[in-house]
């Protein structure tokens, strides 16, 4: 038997490489393997690459999406294409993965480590992560994920609100409808509606 | 995640695509060849292949049981392959430690049914005590060896394997790292043909006995068993080779493993497909020695990729040295080394000079560099995790007076501020025998930890040889019902109403005492006074002494255990009070704001230690 199934050419495809960052319980996976099957209904190469098990303690979650024959399960930095983070201060420490001129799309509301909610440090600005931001992304939006999240009708939905907004900025080679059908799809029953809304609210953020 | 009734794993047909988990794929490949016995002990990252098979059922297709550490599941699972059954034992990379004993061994008697051997190793140390590169242990107990490198192929080789297994009646390897047991991609499905049938045992104890006599005869069929397999590695099994027909390219590169994918994705990065042949190897053990001699002949200069070891390395060094094959060997370097895990930035690094191209500038520009000094996010212990108590409890008890020995779960966590209760830990299971050693050198006293899970792997076997040979310590087993660090798989100290029909509880403090520990103490882990009180008593006690603190770990309790918290804790008095609970037991529910403690009403679970520690200070919230 030969390798040749991994081994097909890609070069049709446009090549993607987009790395997820976020906190251990915010359901960074799910939003990535939710991304992974809407490429994959739009007929994209895919690979997904995930950390599971201490990182999860309430740790830092990274993942990361490669899209159109790339085929490497970690990203180092400057390899990213877009930054999608769950977590303002994990979007800043994230921010050396990104390539110059790519995107971020990131969530404003801190979730303060431990060492900031004992008082003994301090949690940066959003003024600076959206500056340190800029000196890097070609384009960057900070959305309030969690307000997002609860209008559309359970908090973890502002991820998706989070890859609606990216969706419909254009930086993904698939559609809003698209990323709809994998909602429908991929996602628990009773978590459709307010998953659904979120992706609605998301790209009428950034329109 | 899926809203299919039918999983795809257990109910998909030929031809169908799905996206999976590369460990998931491993579970759909061993179906496809017929798996009929899995045994496991969970471990990141290798835990999701039996949680996968306990979690589809499998309707009768085959049988998973968690032992209670991998020597026991590696036996098991040899057992039911002598007994003519397809078997797989799975594990992560240390796992094999504790099993190299029955690897070795079962190695020379064979196994007729078959048995496929995950190790999943972990580069990176991303749960891990080590990185250590278990395809060295394919060659030290000759077992071939699979390196898959993507999902597609972890089903393929999964299947292979098992085939391979069963055609040589030789255990096989299947090795996999990290990033390939995480990786998800889309599968193709072949066919989910019926378990294979049982291949009947005939007594034989010139082969399956080896005293002296039959286990040099044994290495003796060893050596032919893998000879065989050499054979068919020769004749293409899981080998890509590209360029082949470019005679004027005379420079080469061999890959295995997850480096074959940063290698492909350098390459299309900097646009050198054409520029050098490339033979990646899927099995590489037993090496294919006239595929790679022929390839290297072909070649002036040759680059060895591989994460880990440099054991392919080394055999082609080793080869073209035999067969005075006139080429260069290049492989691990200051750049490329044995430690941590590769990239595709790195290996373009390494090619653009192996190469002779000049690298994209974007590589040898610094990117953004990290604004210095954020805060950290440690993993941590959660809110309500009954360890915390525990190691609050026993810090104020014993301070820096004592020595803290820990085991491997998450409360090797202890390390953190302020708790600081893990001073040394060497493997599953040492925080008793490495914690006697220790107090026996040391005049300070020793505390050892130790969880539910952990205990029944390797701390009984510590324990009574601590009451054997009198020792001095004090074991606290940290007993949260479950296996708590790998995803809350069965242990025998789950209770039976979580356990089911199919496995049997086991009390702990019966098997303490019945290992002969005379002084037992038992106490709630969120009742501060109890186990205090306990620790108090025992400290002034000498020789063997056990503390079991028991409590359900909180993600446990809510998600199986289906347990709501009855209220939430809040700060009644601000002031030093609740500042010293803060500062020493330093919840992750707490938080400051403008100088005042208060508590998340989200993250808090009840757990209502912070009422114990600082009276005063917090209350129920009504």
């Amino acid at each position: 038997m030969t390798m040749g199934r991994a081994m097909k050419k890609h070069d049709a495809q446009q090549r993607l490489r987009i790395y997820f960052t976020g906190v251990g319980g915010q359901g960074t996976l799910t939003a990535t393997t939710l991304l992974a099957h809407a490429a994959m209904l739009a007929g994209i190469d895919v690979v997904a690459g995930e950390v599971h098990g201490m990182a999860q303690r309430g740790g830092v979650v990274e993942s990361v999406l490669l899209l159109g024959g790339w085929r490497s399960p970690r990203l180092d930095f400057g390899e990213a294409d877009i930054l999608l983070g769950f977590e303002p201060l994990e979007t800043l420490r994230g921010l050396p993965y990104l390539r110059p001129g790519g995107a971020v799309f990131s969530s404003c509301d801190p979730l303060p480590p431990l060492s900031v909610s004992l008082g003994q440090t301090a949690y940066p600005d959003m003024a600076f992560i959206e500056e340190q931001t800029g000196l890097i992304a070609g384009q960057s939006r900070f959305l309030p994920c969690r307000q997002m999240g609860i209008a559309a009708g359970s908090a973890q939905s502002g991820n998706t609100a989070l890859l609606g907004a990216a969706c419909a900025s254009g930086v993904l080679p698939f559609t809003a409808d698209t990323l709809k059908e994998a909602v429908k799809k991929f996602l628990n029953a009773k978590l459709q509606e307010s998953n659904l809304k979120a992706l609605a609210a998301g790209a009428t953020f950034v329109r | 995640m899926a809203n299919t009734v039918k999983n795809p794993l257990l109910h998909g047909v030929r031809g169908e695509r799905h996206l999976l988990l590369g460990n998931e794929a491993i579970v759909r490949g061993a179906l496809e060849a017929g798996v009929q016995t899995i045994a496991c002990y969970p471990g990141t990252p290798s835990s999701e292949v039996p949680d996968t098979f306990l979690r589809l059922g499998g309707q009768g297709r085959y049988r998973l049981e968690y032992s209670v550490n991998e020597k026991v599941a590696f036996e098991v699972a040899a057992g039911a392959a002598l007994g003519g059954a397809m078997s797989l034992v799975t594990m992560k990379h240390v796992g094999l430690n504790v099993a190299a004993d029955p690897l070795f061994t079962s190695a020379y008697i064979g196994l007729p049914g078959g048995l496929v051997v995950l190790t999943a190793d972990d580069p990176g140390c991303h749960s891990s005590q080590n990185e250590q590169d278990n395809r060295y242990y394919a060659r030290a107990a000759s077992l071939p060896c699979f390196e898959p490198s993507s999902a597609q192929e972890a089903k393929d080789m999964t299947r292979a394997a098992f085939q391979l297994a069963r055609k040589l009646q030789q255990p096989v390897m299947l090795r996999t790292t990290t990033r390939v047991s995480h990786m998800r991609g889309p599968v193709v499905f072949d066919d989910l043909p019926e378990p294979q049938p049982i291949v009947a045992f005939t007594r034989n104890p010139a082969r399956f006995v080896p005293v002296p006599a039959v286990a040099r005869k044994r290495h003796i069929a060893l050596a032919q068993a893998m000879e065989e397999a050499c054979r068919i590695v020769e004749a293409g099994s899981f080998i890509n080779e590209y360029n082949k027909s470019d005679e004027d390219l005379r420079i080469g590169v061999i890959a295995c493993g997850v480096a074959r994918n940063y290698l492909a994705d350098a390459l299309y990065a900097g646009g050198w497909g054409s520029r050098v042949r490339v033979l990646e190897l899927g099995i590489t053990w037993p090496l294919p020695e006239n595929l790679v001699s022929d390839f290297a002949g072909r070649c002036d200069r040759l680059l060895v990729l591989e994460e880990g070891a440099d054991m392919l390395e080394k055999s082609v060094r080793a080869l073209v040295q035999q067969r005075g094959i006139p080429v260069r060997i290049e492989g691990k370097d200051e750049s490329l080394t044995e430690q941590g895990e590769y990239s595709a930035t790195l290996v373009m690094r390494r090619l653009s000079s192996f190469l002779e191209c000049p690298c994209p500038t974007h590589l040898t520009r610094p990117a953004y560099a990290a604004a210095p000094d954020l805060p950290g996010r440690p993993p941590n212990l959660c809110p309500g995790c009954s360890h915390r108590a525990v190691y609050y409890a026993v810090r104020q008890v014993f301070g820096d007076e004592a020595v803290y020995a820990s085991d491997i779960g998450c409360y090797t966590l202890g390390i953190l501020p302020p708790l600081r209760t893990a001073d040394f830990l060497v493997c599953m299971g040492s925080s008793v025998s490495a914690g006697s050693g220790f107090a026996q050198a040391s005049a300070m006293p020793v505390v050892a930890f130790i969880g539910d899970s952990t205990f029944f792997h390797s701390g009984m076997t510590g324990l009574a040889n601590a009451v054997f040979n009198k020792h001095d310590i004090l074991l606290v087993i940290l007993d949260n019902g479950t296996t708590a660090m790998t995803g809350h798989q069965p242990n025998p100290g789950m209770s039976q109403e979580m356990l089911g029909e199919t496995a049997a509880h086991l009390d702990i403090e019966a098997i303490v005492r019945g290992l002969g520990v005379t002084e037992c103490e038992k106490a709630r882990a969120f009742n501060v006074k109890a186990v205090t009180k306990s620790l108090e008593r025992l400290k002034q006690l000498r020789g063997v002494r056990v503390l079991i603190a028991e409590e359900p770990c909180v993600l446990y309790a809510r998600r199986q255990l289906k347990k709501q918290r009855a209220a939430v804790a809040q700060v009644a008095l601000q002031g030093a009070e609740a500042q010293r609970c803060l500062k020493d037991l330093a919840c992750p529910a707490f938080y400051q704001s403008n100088g005042e403690l208060a508590v998340n009403d989200t993250l808090c679970t009840g757990c209502m230690v912070c009422l114990q520690v600082a009276p005063t200070a917090f209350k129920i919230k009504k």
